[in-house]
Formats: structure tokens, sequence, C-alpha cells
């Protein structure tokens, strides 16, 4: 088993260096220069633009910049930002908490709602209740989560006012508010984003619990525990729910490429500070140092996403460990 | 309510300036904007909201009034500096107000003076602003309160050069630090300022927050805090003002969101002249727009009344010239090239461009047609775009609209690799910004604009000794401009700030909408939550 | 009754699936026939009075911000999604059943480098480098958008491919072909392919669903095929900021979407079960 891990553990190292050596190639040779300004107020001239560049060491021959990058990151030195004027970690240090926190709360309450939602299907299978949910997932899964934020926004921010349109927090009233009143201003302003991810994610679960749980309900044991004259809530609960976490993990695991991706439109909608909204205003004003370190990280969750998900299929299948 | 006879009893007074009695100050007030500042550090911030913000944090030597005329003594109003005079033309000498203080307690002196200049112009600093102060040949300090500026030639405008471009540094506190580490430094992310109000809290990405400093020496601020609230989609921004969590926004772009605006009841548009105008740019150094006479006939083609109407409705008026609305030199009586379609196509005709089959115009078989590069970024100039495309198309000219993106088409016009961009240009409140553009040799020349009647006629404005005899000079040379037509200049866009009812006195100075803020009041009945959470500064 | 047979009867007895279908086809066909049938999406022919009005006759599903017709828009808007749907699904397990074919039928060495590679590519966060690339490729033909998707998407397609050639290989009748001297190419047409192309058709209809969303996305935020060709996300990127006043803009766009993805589910998971019966449930 440990074997294993560790053969996993090379091959996500051998990804994220090459998620680095590919975004930095790509946005070094791109056209279009670090956007120093903004779009209708740029102050810089010509000769102040190429001083920049030189300042940076963007003038130096591509290879070159590419080994002083990798020396850099060696140290743990992950650059400066040409935008923000500061260390790319301290923008990543500040971004990703927000980014966690936002994609956590919506893995975890799409877990939940696909489970509670595709086991309601798999004991009531064929049932009219079976034919609505799963009318409702395809279309939820079928949604793009841009959209479902833009809807969510519309209906429950700015028509019904029963939520905050954007933002991670009040303005103003969050800093005098106790710990607990900062931690609900927080929850608030969550709902709407972790909704618009959750949703389309639960859906994609419960299509996957459902069948699964179907599958396992007919199974052998269930069917004896059911004679045993066990309710039938018990017996998914214990028998058939038990045989689902080990799928269920290698599901979340495989979701994190979601979640990220996700992340960037709905942080841009709701104006959630977090790693999404760094990426996209890097990648428009090509913070080059910015972009990398943002793929590093991406490229590190998504191959601990994996990782995780192998081994719970490892745990669950020993033939794969063999293979390995 | 006393408040009537407070405000009443208060002067008002722009920016940097004495502020009205203690009891009738206090509240917040929160800013909506969709972009965050970069560093709050003078030099270095390019930055929309880092400007606002450091712009409150630190103080100017002195500051124009609301009239902006940068050209005589009067216009101006000491802040730092107390008093000024001039013993020679080539020198400017300022006596500092001795009240004046750092935060932290240091008072500000002639040496902070002469450092901010040499950290502005220092190239390891790379500021944008540098070039401005090429003209300024020295500034030194004569005594702790006594510092003298010393210019390269005598130009009117050296009071102007000398006050508005930089806001003084504290040296005792940046001196040490290398010039190249500046713009990172911890400093510029909490800076240490000598303004009306004090840096708070910066939650990157989310919220910047200013308090008032209650004994400022020219007197205590309206507002007791301020907070810039970031929300980078502007419906989003509109919505949480219309929904009271924000209480101003600088401008409303979109014409979509500005008919929001209006209809509530909360909120009101305050309009103020804006520093922009936007034109079609042509680069005279590609066929065939080397040819004046094929410039002219395109701008006599567009008729620019409607082009603005269309796109903008009531929200922007015809640019005039090169010039904005804010600038002083601005009227709507400066001589433009008529809109006349018929007059256009005989200049064209004229140039040997015939109509052929299909109805584009050609010479010797080429065709007569360009590409014009707009920004994806602005809806308004794409809407317009086309609408100039139908116009020409009709004169027989073949446009091609090629929206790129901002940072594109920088760079494209940078290098002169385009025909014609739909560019914005943003002005100081000097005329004399127009040589950024105009100007053979400028950097932001893009068109390649090189005329020596243009010239002769800038250096006659700019050697101009007061406003009266400048002003007629620089109309001249806008009038030279639109008779050469080296671009289309279309419209400026009507700046409109929203802000909650609830605040009062409110002025908005053109070239910094915040300048005034010193005077704006929250009515005492209508303080939100917002309100009472200000944290003791 | 051949496999193939019995998988269409299967999928013909599947009314949500052959509905899903019904729609795909129904959408191509609108496609086709946008440019026939329908105003030029890029027309403006009044730019002052025909801004962000409501549906009526002369525009069923009103205008944009840019007085330009939504249901042409729309329409147009279903080819690019198609063609990057389908082509980047068709391409992408086009490249995966190539390598996974490859490393099935390859020795150990190439058949451990092919699949570490693939290892290593499945790691890479699909939607940064796709945003990087776009970010700096202004205006992207439809082909290029249709060929990156398809190049960051095609391994999941090839490990099932290899797993199913694997399985195959030491099967009698595989065993028995090779020792009659039988060439590679033959196998692999014959026996190998009928018995990969289901799983094949499957993934590849399953995936193009998400590949829909993900160029959805993409022009969302301004990228890949840049306005103002319309596709959906582009589409709805102008509407976000008349939602309240236009909610049309962003609606038919965003409709077309779900019901597109819809369909094509639809007819996908029908694909599946006709294919192999025991996953309907």
């Amino acid at each position: 088993m440990l074997g294993f891990v560790a053969r996993r553990l090379g091959f996500a190292v051998a990804s994220v260096a090459a998620v680095v050596l590919i975004t930095f190639v790509l946005v070094h040779a791109a056209p279009g220069a670090p956007m120093l300004g903004s779009p209708e107020r740029t102050l810089a001239s010509p000769e102040t633009i190429a001083r920049q560049r030189a300042l940076f060491g963007l003038d130096r021959p591509l290879p070159e910049q590419l080994l002083r990058y990798a020396a850099n990151l060696a140290r743990g030195q992950l650059g400066e930002s040409f935008v923000l004027h500061r260390p790319v970690a301290d923008v990543l240090a500040e971004a990703l908490p927000n980014t966690l926190l936002l994609g956590g709360v919506a893995l975890v309450a799409s877990l939940l709602l696909g489970l509670v939602v595709g086991a309601t299907q798999a004991a009531r299978h064929r049932s009219r209740t079976d034919t609505a949910l799963g009318v409702a997932t395809l279309v939820l899964y079928s949604v793009p989560v841009f959209w479902l934020g833009l809807v969510l926004l519309l209906v429950f921010g700015e028509r019904l006012h029963w939520l905050p349109v954007s933002g991670m927090t009040s303005a103003g009233i969050h800093d005098s508010l106790s710990a607990a009143g900062r931690a609900l201003d927080v929850a608030r302003h969550l709902v709407l984003p972790a909704a618009s991810l959750a949703l389309v994610q639960a859906a994609a679960f419960a299509r996957f619990q459902r069948s699964a749980l179907v599958d396992t309900l007919g199974a052998a044991h269930i069917r004896s525990a059911r004679a045993k004259g066990l309710p039938e809530r018990a017996v998914i609960l214990r028998h058939a729910l038990r045989g689902a976490l080990a799928p269920t993990i290698t599901l979340a695991g495989l979701s994190v490429p979601y979640f990220l991706s996700g992340s960037v439109l709905v942080e841009s909608i709701f104006g959630w500070p977090g790693l999404g909204r760094v990426a996209y205003d890097a990648i428009f004003a090509r913070d080059y140092n910015v972009i990398t370190a943002v793929a590093l990280v991406a490229g590190v969750l998504v191959a601990l996403g994996n990782l995780l998900a192998d081994v719970a299929v490892a745990v669950a299948d020993p033939r794969v460990r063999l293979s390995g | 309510m006393r408040i009537g006879a407070l405000l009443a009893a208060a002067a008002l007074l722009a920016g940097c300036a004495r502020g009205p009695s203690a009891s009738a100050a206090g509240g917040t007030l929160v800013i909506a904007t969709t972009g965050d500042a970069d560093v709050l550090l003078p030099p270095v911030t390019s930055l929309e909201t880092g400007i606002n913000v450091s712009d409150l944090l630190f103080c100017r030597l002195a500051e124009l009034k609301p009239g902006l005329n940068t050209v005589d003594d009067s216009g101006f109003r000491p802040v730092l500096a107390r008093s000024w005079d001039h013993p020679d033309s080539l020198t400017i000498v300022f006596h500092l107000d001795p009240r004046a203080r750092w935060q932290d307690g240091f008072p500000v002196t002639a040496a902070d003076v002469a450092f901010t200049f040499r950290t502005y112009v220092d190239s390891a600093v790379n500021a944008p602003l540098a070039p401005f102060l090429a003209p300024i040949a020295s500034v030194a300090a004569r005594d702790s309160l006594t510092v003298a500026f010393r210019f390269r030639r005598w130009y009117p405008e050296q009071l102007y050069d000398a006050t508005y471009h930089m806001r003084i540094l504290p040296r005792h506190l940046l001196d040490t630090i290398p010039a190249a580490r500046l713009a990172t430094s911890a400093f510029a992310r909490a800076p240490v300022g000598d303004g009306p109000y004090r840096f708070t809290s910066w939650r990157a990405g989310a919220e910047i927050a200013i308090a008032a400093d209650t004994g400022w020496f020219l007197g205590r601020p309206g507002l007791d805090r301020l907070i810039w609230r970031v929300t980078p989609e502007l419906p989003s921004a509109v919505s949480q003002l219309l929904a009271g969590e924000a209480d101003a926004m600088e401008v409303i772009p979109s014409r979509g969101q500005l008919e929001r605006v209006q209809q509530s009841r909360d909120v009101r548009l305050v309009p103020y002249p804006s520093p922009f105008y936007a034109g079609v740019v042509f680069n005279l150094r590609r066929a065939p727009f080397a040819d004046r006479d094929v410039r002219r006939a395109i701008a006599m083609a567009v008729d620019r009344q409607t082009v603005v109407r269309s796109v903008f409705g009531p929200f922007a008026d015809v640019a005039v010239g090169a010039v904005s609305p804010m600038q002083a030199v601005w009227s709507d009586s400066i001589r433009q090239l008529p809109f006349d379609t018929v007059a256009a196509a005989r200049l064209l005709d004229g140039r040997g461009w015939r109509r052929a089959a299909g109805g584009l115009r050609a010479r010797d078989g080429t065709p007569l047609r360009f590409t014009l590069l707009v920004p994806t970024s602005s809806q308004a100039r794409q809407q317009a775009a086309v609408i100039l495309q139908d116009e020409l198309r009709r004169l027989g000219v073949d446009v091609r609209i090629q929206p790129v993106e901002f940072t594109v088409m920088e760079r494209r016009t940078t290098t002169g690799d385009f025909d014609a961009a739909f560019v914005s240009r943003t002005t100081d409140p000097s005329p004399a910004s127009l040589l950024q553009w105009w100007s053979p040799g400028a950097g932001a020349n893009i068109g390649g604009y090189a005329d020596p009647v243009f010239e002769s006629l800038t250096a006659a404005a700019l050697r101009a000794r007061t406003r009266a005899e400048a002003a007629p000079r620089w109309r001249s040379a806008l009038e030279r401009l639109n008779d050469e037509a080296p671009a289309v200049f279309l419209f400026s866009p009507r700046n409109e700030a929203a802000v909650s009812t609830r605040v009062t006195g409110v002025t908005i100075r053109p070239d910094a909408w915040l300048a005034t803020v010193a005077e704006w009041r929250v009515r005492e009945p209508q303080r939100a939550a917002s309100d009472r959470g200000a944290a003791r500064p | 009754m051949s496999p193939w047979r019995l998988a269409a009867r299967r999928f013909r007895r599947n009314r949500p699936a052959v509905r899903g279908a019904a729609v795909v086809l129904l959408l191509a066909l609108g496609a086709v026939a946008a440019p026939l049938v329908t105003a030029d999406p890029l027309a403006q022919p009044d730019p002052v009075r025909l801004q962000d009005r409501p549906p009526s006759l002369a525009h069923p599903l009103g205008t944009d911000p840019f007085s330009r017709d939504v249901l042409s828009r729309t329409l147009h808007g279903a080819r690019v999604s198609l063609v990057v749907g389908v082509g980047a699904a068709l391409l992408a397990v086009t490249l995966g059943a190539g390598v996974g074919l490859a490393a099935g039928l390859a020795g150990r060495r190439t058949d451990q480098l092919l699949m570490r590679g693939v290892d290593v590519a499945i790691a890479l966060p699909r939607i940064l480098l796709l945003l990087a690339v776009f970010a700096v490729w202004e205006d992207a033909p439809a082909a290029a958008v249709v060929g990156l998707i398809a190049a960051t998407g095609w391994f999941q397609t090839s490990r099932i491919v290899r797993a199913a050639v694997l399985s195959l290989r030491e099967a009698d009748f595989v065993v028995a072909a090779r020792a009659i001297g039988a060439p590679a190419a033959g196998i692999v047409r014959r026996h190998l392919l009928p018995h990969v192309a289901a799983p094949v058709i499957v993934s590849a209809s399953l995936d193009v669903g998400n590949i829909i969303l993900l160029e959805a996305g993409l022009s969302y935020l301004g990228l890949g095929v840049r306005p103002p060709t319309p596709t959906w996300g582009n589409m709805i990127m102008d509407g976000k900021d008349v939602l309240l006043s236009a909610p049309w803009v962003a609606l038919a766009p965003g409709l077309a979407l779900v019901a597109t993805v819809v369909a094509f589910n639809l007819a996908a998971d029908g694909l599946r079960d006709a294919f192999d019966p025991r996953t309907a449930a």
C-alpha cells in the first residue's frame, strides 16, 4: 500500500512540474505586456513600460527567465506581482483560504445533498419521486454554473433582498461585530456562491449515488438484511452507504477540477475575494508570476484530489494496488 | 433641526482645507468601486482606487481651487505650504505651514519635500508621473520650513507643475528603503501620511478603510470613516448602492445602470464635467491617412450628434476637439469641421478616390478601406464604432472593426501597428496635457502627428502669462487640430457620480471626485448601522 | 442479432433518450438552417431605437444592448456550441482511443511510458490552461477551441480503451488469430474495434454536454470565440449587465444551453444503457 501511495505521489509531483512549465511558457510567450494601470487611465508612457520590463527581467530570453524562475521556486520564492506590487505568496496566502472555504463548503454541501437525493431515489426506485428527482438532477447537472449564479443573484439578491449581492463581508460593520457575528456575516455572504457551485455538483453526485446504491441495494447481503426485518432506513444507512463510502471519496477527489474552474466563474460574479478572482484578474493583466503561481496551486490541489481518489479506489479494490 | 444651522455655518472649502465645527461631523461613507487598489504610495500607485485613497492620506503643497485655473497663482489654495513667492523667473520658494504633522507626530519639513522630488524622479522608482516633473531642475531645502524649486526655464504653469503632480512623502520613514523596493515595502500597504484621513485597514480584494484625523491642522474632516468596497461586477456594485449597502460611486459608466439609479429615490446622480474624450485616431504613417483631405473627409462624414445620442442618450457630449469638458479651455464655440457628407464626398473625389461598382471608393485599383481597433473593455466605443462604420460605408469607405483586448490595443498602438484606433484620453486640468498626445516625439503620440504650425501655436500658448492670455492661444491650437483632423474627436461621456440621499453637502471637483469630501456630511437621522459601527480612531 | 442492432433496439425503447436525440437533431437542423432562416446576427439596423427591446413580433426574443436580434444570435450560437461540443468530443476520443490502443497493443515499456504520461496529464488543471491560452489568443477560431479542448480531455478515454484492449489481448480468438499470422491491423479492425467502440461512443457522448458547458464558460469570460460572433456564453456576458432591465438577453442563451445539454445527456445516458443494460436502473 505504501509503495502505491509513493508511486502516486511521484506522479503528482511530476504533474505539478509539468503544469508550472507549460503555464510559464504559455504566458511568457504570449503577446501583450503586463498591465501597468487601469484601462482608461494609463499614466504609463512607453518609456515607463519599457523600464518596468527591464526592472522585472522581462526582456531576457525565455529560457533564462525559466531557469531563474525554477531556481527561485526551489528556494520557495514565488516572485512578485507586477500589478499589485507585492510578493505573490502574500496574494495567494490571502486568497487561497477564501477559495478553500467556498469550495470546501460547496463540496460538503454537494456531497450531503447528492447522497440524500441519490439515496432517496434508490430507495424509491422507479417510483414517481425517483423520476421527478431524476429530472431535477438531470436539469441541474446540465446548467452552466455561471448562469445559475446569475439567476440566484437576480432572484435572491436583487429581487428578494434576502441575501447579500456581493463580497465576503459587510462593509463598515464587519469589524465591529462579535466573533459569532462575524462568522454569521461571512456565512450569509457564502450562501449564494456556494449554492451555485454545490447545486450542479450535487446533481452529479446524486446521479452517481443513485445508480451505485441501486446496485448495492440489490446485492445479497442487503436482501438478507431486509429479510431479517430491518427497517428500510437502517438497511440503507448501515449497509448500503458503507459500500458507497469509497466511491464517494473518489468522486470528491475527482471533483476538485470542477470546483476550481467553477470558482473562477462564481467568484467573479459574487465578488468573492478568492483564488479564482485572482487568477482571472492576473490573466487579463498578464501578471505572469501570479498566473504561474496560481497554476502551481491549482495543479497541487488537483493532484491531491486525484491522489485521494486513487487511494480510495485502492482501498476498495486491492487489485488496483498491485497493478499500481 | 440643528443640522441645517450647523451646515450653514460651515464654510464650504475644498480638499485639504479648513473643515467645519466638529459637532456636525461624523458618519461613514461606503464607496462602491469595481477595482481594488494596487499600492497606497503616491509616486507608484497607478490604479484608480489606489489613487483615490492615497489622495486623502497624503497632501500636496497647494491645491487647485474648483475653477481649475492652472495658469494664475490665484487658482491655488495653500495646504502644506502656507505661502509661496517667486523671487525670480526660475524659482518658487514655498513656506511650509508649521502646524503640518505626519500621523506619527513628526512635523512635515522641507527635507520631506526635497526627498519627495528625488523619489519621484528616481528611475528605480519608475514613477509614471516623473516625465511631468522634467521642467524642475532641483528642489532644495533652505531651512526646515522653506524649500526652493528651481526650474529649467520660465513658463506660466510653474506653480502647477510644482504642486499638482507630487504628494509629499515622509522622509524619516522612507529614506532607509532602497528606491527599487519602495513599491513592495510594508509602508506602501499601510502608509503613514499627513492628510485629513489616516489609513486603518486593507483587506485585499475586499475593502479599504480610512479614518478621519480629528486633529488635522486645517480642520476636522466631515466624515469619520471612508470605506472602499471592491465589487468587480458593475451591476452588483450598483445593486449594493441601490440596496443601501454602499453610499457612493465615482462614476456610473453604463447607460443601463444609469437608468437604474435614476429610478431610485434613495440614490441621486451628481453630474460633473468629465476629464475624458474619446475619438478615432488615425495612423498618419499609413496611406491613406497621410493625406489630410482624406482625414477631413472622414471626419466630416460622421454625424457625431447621432453617434452620441444613440450610444449614450443624454449622458454624453459631443467632443469639441482634443479637450475635455473639465479643462478650462473647453468651449463649444471652438471651430470644428461641420457634418457635411456632400463636402466630404467632394473632397474624396478631388483626391482621386472614385466610387467603384458596389459603392466603395478606390484609386488606381486600391480600395479605400481601413481596420479600426476597438477595445473590448468599452461597450460604448464598440457601439459607436458600428454606427461609424455604417456612416462611412455610405461615404464609400470600407471600415473593418476589430475588437481587441485592451492590453493588445496598447501594444499595437504604441508600436504603430494599426490603421486607426478608437481611444479614450484622460486629461489633466492643464491644457498643456495636449502635448502628451499631439506633439511629435511624444511617446503617446500614437498616430505620428507632426505639424510645425501646431507646434508654434502651442509654444505661444505656453508662454502666456495669465489665463486670459493663454486661453485664446490654446483655442487656436485646438482649432488647428480640428482642421488637420489627425483624429475624429467623438465624445466626452458625462460623468455621473451616484450618491445616497443621506449624504449632503456633496460637490465634486472634476479631476478628483473626492477632493471635496471633507465637506460632505451624513444626515443625523439617517445615520446607518455602518456609521455606528465606526471603530474609534 | 448483432450487438449493434440489439443496442439500437434498446435505445429506441428508451423514451427519454429518444426525445433527447430528437432535440439534438432539431438543434442541429436549426443551427444549419440559421443563416437561411434568420437575420444576420451581427446586424444592427437601428442602434438607436432597437436597444434592449423586449420580445415582439419583429424580434421574437427581443434585442440585446447592441440592438441585435436575440433569436438570430441564439440560433447562430448553436452552431458554435454544436461544432465545439461534438467536434471536440470526437477529436478527444480519437486521440484517447489512439493512445489507448497503442498502449494496449504495445510492449510493456511503451505501455508504462504512455500510461505514466497519462497519469501526469490527468492532473493538469484544464480550465487554467485553457484560460491562459485563450486569454492571449485573441479571437481564436472555433477550430482552435475544438483542438485545445480535445487536447486537454482525452485521458479518460485512453484508459478505457487500454483496459478494453488488454482484456481482449488474451482472449482466445485473438490468440488464435495471431497464431495463424493475421496482421495486427486486421485484428484491430475486426475484433478489437467493435469491442471498444461501445465504451468509446458512450464516453464521447457523455463528454459532449460537459464540453458545451466548458466552451460556454470560456466565452462567458470573453475568451475563445470572441464577440461579435455570437456564442451562448458571450451572449450571457452581454446580458448580465442588463439582467434586471432586459432579462431575455441572458435568459435565451441560458435556456438554450440547458436544453441542449439536457438533450445530449439524455441521449448519452440512453446510449450507455443501450450498450450495457446492466447499468440501466
